[in-house]
């Protein structure tokens, strides 16, 4: 599967999984609405107001179909059928005797209520399912004139109950689809570079390769076009061999691809073979030290000066050196233009590496090339790994 | 005369190659197109050289080091790829390549690395320095504390050679800031590359036990 199918089929699981959900709660609805009719129709005489009742019910019989056969649960709906719940509970009020009222009968919808619940614990979790439990919870209160009686009490508990219960398993249920989700779209991403990775080793990389050092024999304007296909090459197997900087969920980056970017003919990019994640602030900071640093080589160091970019990740720190072996400068001057504030290495990679709490040491001596070492702290506890490989 | 062969499924690179290690004075024995033929052809052609490509087909470059390095202890095995690849890579010197140089490095560099190779010399790039430093870390933080289970570990020294290699310091440079010889800046790179290969080995030798396999491959 590629990325974009994967996406196509995570949109398909969800839209499946929250139909089920909602088939289980209207079915639910139904019941409870043929129990409460054959309730009723039992108990009808004993009513003061039977005719009410009746309507009552075809009101939520026709509530009950009208949900059944439109699959829209925006939050208006949701909001509508909670309160059409509520609203009937009351009504019983109004249409029963108060007899049966003060001795405890059954509402009017009985059951049906819960069905709101259920809808409500299926929306968001536990959290909105107790919030509705509580609602019916009150209208049932309002309904018997505010008696807590050991039966309305039972209700209320098994109310609560249900919609701290379903909304959690749900929580649980749709957690579990997201770590499924996000592993299949890992492995799936991961299979795709791959691909792409085998492809571009077999054809491109090779050309590139090739033009490069055939470039560099014939010599001349050979050798100009030979240096530029040497930089895509570079960039590019830096790009096939570490694949995204940026790992979609974890908000972290991998600090070789960062700086993979900056690779080229005279910049040669180094690190170990695992992922150094740092949080993307951190390493585009990171990065744009080192891009600054290189500038610095490009601009000061010499025409003929090449330079090294080496990552390494300790345990507590991860340390980045960029070192040239270009024409270098005296201690003194090193200083002298720091204070002046001329050399834009001090600011542009000073600033940037503090501002993420590191800090940096520039070693230079003439004809001895110049090395800018930054050592950044890792905050919070190293990432760890599970079986799968799977960075948490 | 050093001999060479040249292992590369990409028949314009194995010519190219081949032609400029010729040019250079080497004996460039035989070619062959993936590890199979490699390996089939190794016997008659004796050479001291093995150049190849990690990723071919039929028989990838880490499988065919591993049985080279196994039937022919004699023969180095010098990686040259045009890929990224870094598990693969570090693979294949784990399995006992000695070197490795990208394909894009000039025809000195690598008439060099042949040459060195051939004198049993460990060819360290940054690339590959970096690769060692990085995988002697994870060594060190997978291992149960207490450092006494076999996990190789680098000395002071060794690490900070390998950072400099890992820096672009060619091995003069370095013996010159370290005020070492140079004969001994090479023994310390290649004791590097041979704890990781033994590690590699007595890794496998103990998975085969564990799986039982050990009556089939004595290690």
């Amino acid at each position: 599967m590629t990325t974009a199918q994967v996406q196509e089929w995570l949109v398909a699981e969800r839209a499946a999984d929250d139909t089920r959900l909602r088939w289980a709660v209207d079915g639910f609805r139904c019941v409870a609405l043929l129990y409460a009719c054959l309730f009723f129709w039992r108990d009808s005489q004993l009513y003061r107001h039977p005719t009410g009742g009746w309507l009552v019910l075809a009101a939520l019989a026709a509530w009950t179909a009208f949900l059944v056969l439109r699959p829209d649960r925006s939050a208006p709906i949701r909001v509508a059928d909670l309160a059409i719940a509520c609203s009937a509970v009351v009504a019983t009020r109004m249409v029963d005797d108060p007899v049966r009222i003060a001795a405890g009968a059954s509402t009017l919808p009985a059951i049906w209520p819960a069905s709101a619940v259920l809808s409500w614990a299926v929306w968001r979790g536990w959290r909105t399912g107790l919030a509705a439990a509580a609602l019916v919870s009150a209208a049932d209160l309002v309904e018997n004139g505010g008696q807590l009686r050991d039966a309305t009490l039972n209700n209320i508990l098994l109310l609560l109950l249900a919609g701290l219960i379903v909304g959690y398993a749900v929580e649980i249920f749709r957690a579990g689809r997201r770590d499924l989700a996000r592993a299949v779209a890992v492995e799936a991403t991961t299979r795709e570079r791959e691909r792409l990775a085998a492809d571009i080793h077999d054809s491109v990389l090779q050309v590139l390769a090739y033009v490069r050092r055939r470039g560099d024999q014939v010599g001349g304007e050979a050798a100009e076009i030979g240096r530029l296909a040497g930089d895509q090459e570079a960039r590019l197997r830096a790009l096939v061999a570490t694949g995204p900087a940026v790992t979609p969920e974890a908000g972290d980056a991998d600090l070789r691809a960062t700086l993979g970017a900056l690779a080229g003919v005279r910049v040669s990019v180094t690190g170990p073979a695992e992922p150094v994640l740092l949080p993307v602030g951190v390493a585009h900071a990171v990065a744009a030290a080192a891009a600054a640093a290189l500038d610095n080589v490009a601009r000061h160091a010499g025409p003929q000066a090449a330079a090294w970019v080496l990552v390494e990740e300790e345990q507590q720190t991860v340390t980045i050196t960029v070192r040239d072996d270009g024409v270098g400068m005296s201690a003194g001057r090193l200083d002298a233009a720091a204070r002046e504030g001329r050399l834009g290495m001090a600011a542009a990679i000073r600033g940037r590496i503090m501002d993420v709490g590191g800090s940096v040491t520039v070693v230079s001596a003439p004809g001895e090339g110049t090395e800018v070492e930054m050592t950044i702290p890792r905050s919070g506890p190293p990432t760890t790994r599970d079986e799968d490989g799977m960075i948490r | 005369m050093t001999r060479v062969m040249v292992v590369d499924d990409h028949p314009m690179w194995r010519e190219a190659v081949a032609r400029d290690l010729g040019d250079a004075g080497l004996d460039v024995v035989a070619t062959a197109a993936d590890g199979a033929e490699a390996l089939r052809r190794l016997p008659a052609a004796r050479p001291d050289v093995i150049v190849l490509d990690l990723q071919m087909p039929v028989l990838g470059g880490v499988e065919l080091t591993r049985q080279v390095v196994a039937a022919h202890p004699g023969v180095r095995v010098l990686v040259l790829t045009a890929s990224g690849e870094h598990a693969d890579l570090l693979e294949a010197v784990k399995a006992g390549a000695t070197g490795y140089l990208v394909k894009s490095s000039s025809r000195d560099e690598l008439v060099d690395a042949v040459g060195r190779t051939a004198l049993g010399e460990a060819v360290f790039t940054p690339g590959l320095a970096g690769l060692v430093l990085g995988e002697f870390r994870r060594l060190a933080v997978a291992a149960p504390p207490g450092g006494n289970d076999g996990t190789p570990r680098l000395t002071d020294r060794e690490t900070e050679i390998l950072r400099l290699v890992a820096k672009g310091l060619t091995s003069r440079q370095i013996a010159d800031r370290l005020v070492l010889s140079h004969r001994t800046v090479q023994n310390h790179t290649q004791n590097v590359l041979t704890k990781l290969q033994l590690h590699n080995r007595v890794e496998l030798t103990r998975y085969a036990i564990e799986k039982g396999l050990d009556t089939d491959h004595p290690g």
